[in-house]
């Protein structure tokens, strides 16, 4: 499992693409793919999304399925948390929530990727 | 030594800070508590953390307001948490120091130093969003910036945790102690 993080509109995608040699089409995207796709995807990209959808739709992630059933997979998300506390009780949640489950992915992770202006960091390796 | 730990919401610095305090090994651990509890969610927020640091040998110190004035001689390691909300508190709450808050705020950091063997203090990410904030929010910000960069200026120690990873920017956390 590789962790792909870092602000918006810094080209994690591309960079995890490019890196790992992954083409786009065998990526999903987050924000609109089935729930299913992240346990057989080679790439999920806006894993953030993703987070917000499930917490939406009162569906949880499961790391343990994700362990077992696609161990391989790289997660793109976006680095949340940045600001000031949101006044918006579920926007409060959501960044927890993502922070958390993120904390979770980096534990399991083989590696950690930070993406700032394009240019990746390899900020945990093994 | 005095270590600056800085990160985002949820970025798990409040587990590193704890394995810090416990690495650093030096007894009696004291932790400040700076989390005003307005509502349902800050308790449960206060709960997790007090959790963390069951059975780790902490005793808590609750202060809201007037850093410099908490008596921690006798404590062989302190655990300031959060700087975020100090600054809220200094600025917010009656009795508070107001515009003073940085002053009053760099003032009890260094009175807690000379206290204690090691003074670990987190802070809070709070300035890239993207998102322009009213005018009293944005002086908060600066407020706090105000006040990482002279702590991090002043400490042996200054990193960064992104999701449960420290990004070391100062000193050698490992080294400490």
């Amino acid at each position: 499992m590789i962790l792909v993080t870092g602000g918006c509109f810094q080209g994690k995608t591309s960079y995890a693409c490019e890196t790992f040699g992954i083409e786009k089409e065998e990526t999903a995207d987050g924000a609109l793919c089935p729930a299913e796709e992240l346990y057989r995807t080679r790439l999920l990209y806006h894993f953030h999304e993703y987070i917000r959808r499930m917490m939406k739709t009162g569906q949880d992630f499961s790391m343990e399925r994700l362990k077992r059933e696609n161990p391989e997979v790289v997660l793109v998300t976006n680095e949340l948390g940045y600001g000031v506390v949101p006044v918006d009780r579920f926007d409060r949640e959501y960044r927890e929530k993502t922070g958390r489950v993120c904390c979770q992915i980096a534990k399991e992770a083989a590696q950690v990727h930070r993406v700032v202006c394009g240019i990746g960091t390899v900020i945990k390796d093994g | 030594m005095l270590c600056l730990i800085t990160g985002g919401s949820g970025s798990g610095k409040s587990e590193y800070a704890e394995r810090m305090v416990m690495r650093l090994g030096k007894m009696p651990r004291l932790y400040i508590a700076t989390m005003y509890p307005f509502d349902e969610e800050c308790h449960e927020r206060i709960r997790r953390h007090r959790a963390m640091r069951a059975e780790k040998g902490f005793e808590t110190l609750e202060c809201y307001t007037g850093l410099k004035d908490a008596d921690v001689s006798g404590y062989g390691t302190v655990l300031l948490e959060c700087m975020s909300n100090l600054v809220a508190n200094e600025l917010y709450q009656e009795g508070g120091a107001g515009a003073r808050c940085v002053e009053a705020i760099l003032e009890g950091v260094r009175k807690i130093r000379e206290q204690c063997e090691h003074l670990i203090v987190v802070t809070n990410e709070i300035f890239s969003d993207g998102i322009e904030y009213d005018e009293e929010t944005r002086q908060y910000q600066q407020y706090l910036g105000s006040i990482n960069r002279q702590i991090a200026s002043m400490a042996e120690v200054a990193a960064e945790v992104v999701y449960s990873i420290p990004l070391v920017y100062k000193g050698n956390p490992e080294a400490a102690g």
